[in-house]
């Protein structure tokens, strides 16, 4: 059984990072898992994503034509990926940022105001934790218990004094903001 | 990173460089490129700190005479590189096999030909095989599928590349270079090589040596290539390297090498379920390239679906081991996007269908 995540946004909104947290959450629970960055002439301030895959055996395709879940940032992110979640998938976007539209109706939509649950906590630097908080939330096969750990590999121990923030960050989601 | 039997997370090209570390590679010349500037960007931070040797070289044909300067005294050496400069180094790999140095080259494929972009493609598979430079000689070539085998395969060339004096080419491509995947380091599995019979390591208390790459003498320059070709044979005999999965009681067997290996091992378990007896075959080592065992699935009368992300270069090699005694067709796209597992699936349904040969194209 494989499943796929996409991550997509701004340059700068922690895309990637956020992609290689799951990725080592899925890798400490014992899963198999792959990470892959769009790839092309890519600019700051343009739009980035990555796709993970998990599976229980090994992973095939690593960069796929359709997506399980859609974690989108930024409103090109939406409007680009909610044409890709499989039918009966789910998009999991930024409220501050997207527009709460529903394109399709053989998908689920998650709206998280993202970027001001960061905010709050004292910085937009944390959208893209908040994010995995969020998808945590509605997505059955990811466990905040590993994403914490994965938090913490990432950031290791040359920045550890920002794992409390991220931990926090993690939680915002889950105080009745998702809709 | 870690060099011990934890798994991390890590890229492709980053796992490459530190398996290169832990093998003992002493210098590493190279020009950065995408996709695979990450290893030049790694090892310029962990070789020095090792108080090994790192060049940023003025060019692609400055690194590979370094990296062939440097062989040439015994210690393991490599370069690393992407298809359009990969062709600068040609003219070197030649004489770099006459003149048996064991040289390692990373070839983490782009598109061609000429500049081409930077999409991930399988294009270099006939320049890897048959050689882009002067003369009959012959690279090894091993061809990862995983990031995992990014470590791997790169322990066994700096193995193989002393052991039989030959010059190595691991061909990886875009994907592989970029995509992060758990895979744990242990520890360099080979035995180090005697070096010390043939080593430019100065001449003091012996007697001088050289290594060049002509005779002058008719006789002499046909047993120097003679012997290389022998020495081939050897590695052929010994060396060889393939993976089978579930070829026994297939009917069609899908064959991919690198990456694209991942998507054909889907592709049969999808056919399967669809009734169609689906095997897959692997290359590992493309040179030398398992004709043999080729060759007896299709005595077996199993068709073969070759699936790859160029024009048919591997296609033609397995045509080759086949013989004509079964139908070899070819599923494929130029560069870009993988084929992915259900284009593949549609393919091979049509091919049963008797389809002609297919070229997926936009």
């Amino acid at each position: 059984m494989e499943t796929n995540f996409i991550f997509a946004g701004f340059g700068g909104q922690g895309i990637l990072l956020a992609g290689t947290i799951l990725a080592n959450a899925f890798m400490i629970e014992g899963k198999n898992v792959t990470w892959y960055p769009c790839y092309g002439a890519e600019m700051r301030g343009g739009t980035v994503n990555c796709e993970i895959v998990v599976s229980d055996s090994e992973v095939s395709s690593v960069h796929k034509q359709d997506t399980d879940y859609a974690i989108v940032l930024n409103q090109q992110s939406f409007d680009r990926f909610v044409q890709r979640v499989k039918a009966g998938g789910t998009i999991v976007a930024n409220s501050t940022l997207v527009e709460e539209t529903r394109p399709r109706n053989d998908i689920k939509y998650v709206f998280v105001p993202m970027t001001k649950l960061a905010n709050d906590l004292g910085t937009s630097k944390v959208t893209n934790v908040v994010s995995l908080g969020a998808l945590a939330s509605v997505c059955p096969i990811v466990k905040k218990e590993f994403l914490a750990k994965g938090v913490e590999k990432v950031l290791g121990a040359k920045k550890k004094d920002l794992i409390p923030l991220n931990m926090k960050a993690l939680e915002a989601s889950s105080e009745g903001a998702v809709v | 990173m870690t060099d011990n039997n934890e798994k991390v997370l890590i890229k492709g090209n980053y796992a490459i460089a530190q398996a290169a570390v832990n093998a003992g590679c002493q210098c590493y010349f190279g020009y950065p490129i995408t996709p695979q500037t990450e290893i030049g960007e790694y090892l310029s931070g962990k070789m020095q700190e090792l108080g090994r040797a790192y060049v940023c070289a003025e060019s692609e044909l400055g690194a590979i005479n370094m990296v062939m300067g440097a062989a040439a005294t015994g210690v393991k050496a490599m370069t690393s590189s992407s298809s359009c400069a990969i062709s600068l180094m040609q003219e070197a790999l030649s004489y770099a096999s006459s003149d048996e140095l064991p040289v390692v080259v990373v070839n983490v494929m782009r598109t061609g030909p000429g500049l081409g972009y930077i999409y991930p493609a399988q294009g270099d598979y006939n320049q890897a095989v048959y050689g882009g430079g002067n003369g009959d000689y012959n690279l090894i070539v091993l061809a990862p599928s995983t990031v995992q085998e990014c470590v791997d395969l790169t322990y066994r060339a700096f193995y193989l590349a002393q052991k039989y004096r030959n010059p190595v080419m691991l061909l990886a491509d875009g994907l592989l270079g970029q995509m992060m995947e758990p895979a744990s380091f242990g520890e360099y599995p080979y035995p180090e090589v005697d070096v010390s019979s043939w080593a430019l390591t100065g001449a003091k208390d012996r007697e001088a040596r050289k290594i060049y790459s002509v005779a002058t003498d008719e006789k002499k320059q046909i047993q120097h290539i003679c012997d290389l070709h022998r020495k081939f044979e050897i590695i052929a005999e010994n060396e060889t390297t393939y993976e089978e999965y579930e070829t026994d009681d297939a009917d069609i067997v899908l064959v991919a090498f690198g990456s694209m290996t991942r998507n054909i091992k889907a592709a049969m378990k999808v056919l399967r379920n669809k009734g169609i007896k689906a095997g897959c075959f692997r290359p590992v080592t493309l040179n030398p390239f398992p004709h043999k065992q080729i060759h007896n699935l299709a005595k077996q009368g199993k068709d073969f679906v070759v699936v790859e992300m160029n024009m048919g270069q591997m296609f033609k090699d397995v045509k080759y081991a086949v013989e004509g005694l079964s139908k070899v067709s070819l599923v494929n796209r130029a560069c870009g996007e993988w084929l992915s597992v259900e284009e593949i699936v549609s393919s091979v349904e049509n091919v049963l269908k008797g389809g002609r040969q297919l070229t997926a194209s936009l």
